[in-house]
């Protein structure tokens, strides 16, 4: 999901069907759930008790952040074990470079 | 004879581009900021008191994956130029953008790190990424005895061959 469009559904209050996930080191935008970094074996068992309760047609939305996808060890392990719990509308943030600068440095609404 | 319309263009550049040089702090040749923060031990630490060494300040966080797996490296090179060190010629100045203090004192502890480690313990929201232009990291800034930066951002190699040429001329 591209971060302009999550973040214009937060600031028209769109987002009651909506799960944000946070899998990385903070969690930054507005509404999201704080996991922790999931390349822990702890977090990543903390985001399956977090979503075994949701509803599997449910929109979520996971993002980490800390740095390019190529490079993050969160993304991974979430999104491998969100397909496998048999989330159908699991999607992820689109981040290419970092939460600061696709995030912070917009201006996007966070959590403080 | 320049119309006015280009007139104003060549004005107009000349202003912006004065804008954007004055925008860019982090330069080769310019004065390194003050950083003062605090140490995982509680007490405060100023980047100028390391004036009269080489300083490697690393920009890191446990949560960044390439950081921590440039740790080891420089705990290699802190102990090759351990006499340097020792004789308050070279020092590496650790700033982490942690917000977890328990994460950060983990990973002082797990990779042994005995050089400064400071943090305000504030995210990205930290006034001291800004105040050096970090965007991403890892990130470092190499000053010179005057506080002068004479490098950024290099890493492995580049990292390695830049420190030892620059303890060798001083």
């Amino acid at each position: 999901m591209d971060p302009a469009l999550l973040a214009s559904r937060i600031e028209k209050h769109k987002t009651k069907d909506l799960v944000i996930i946070s899998v990385g080191p903070e969690a930054i935008i507005k509404g999201s759930v704080d996991i922790g970094p999931t390349h822990e074996p702890e977090n990543l068992e903390k985001l399956k008790n977090y979503l075994k309760d949701i509803p599997k047609n449910r929109e979520i939305v996971i993002y980490c952040g800390c740095c390019p996808f190529v490079k993050c060890p969160n993304i991974r392990p979430a999104f491998a074990l969100l397909m496998e719990m048999g989330f159908k509308n699991a999607k992820l943030l689109n981040l290419p470079k970092n939460i600061k600068t696709d995030w912070l440095d917009k201006d996007y609404p966070t959590n403080d | 004879m320049i119309n006015m319309k280009t007139g104003f263009t060549i004005i107009f550049l000349i202003v912006f581009s004065g804008f954007i040089a004055a925008q860019n702090k982090i330069e080769i040749g310019k004065k390194a900021p003050e950083i003062i923060m605090t140490k995982a031990d509680g007490t405060s630490f100023s980047l100028s008191t390391l004036k009269g060494k080489l300083v490697l300040i690393d920009f890191w966080a446990t949560w960044c994956a390439p950081c921590v797996e440039e740790q080891p490296q420089l705990k290699a090179m802190y102990e090759t130029y351990s006499e340097q060190v020792k004789n308050n010629q070279f020092e590496i100045l650790g700033v982490s953008l942690d917000k977890n203090k328990e994460s950060w004192q983990k990973a002082i502890d797990r990779f042994n790190i005995n050089w400064i480690q400071i943090s305000d313990l504030k995210f990205w929201k930290s006034p001291v990424a800004k105040l050096y232009e970090v965007d991403e990291l890892p990130f470092n800034v190499i000053i010179d005895v005057e506080g002068t930066i004479l490098a950024k951002n290099l890493h492995g190699k580049e990292l390695e061959e830049f420190i030892k040429k620059s303890l060798k001329q001083n």
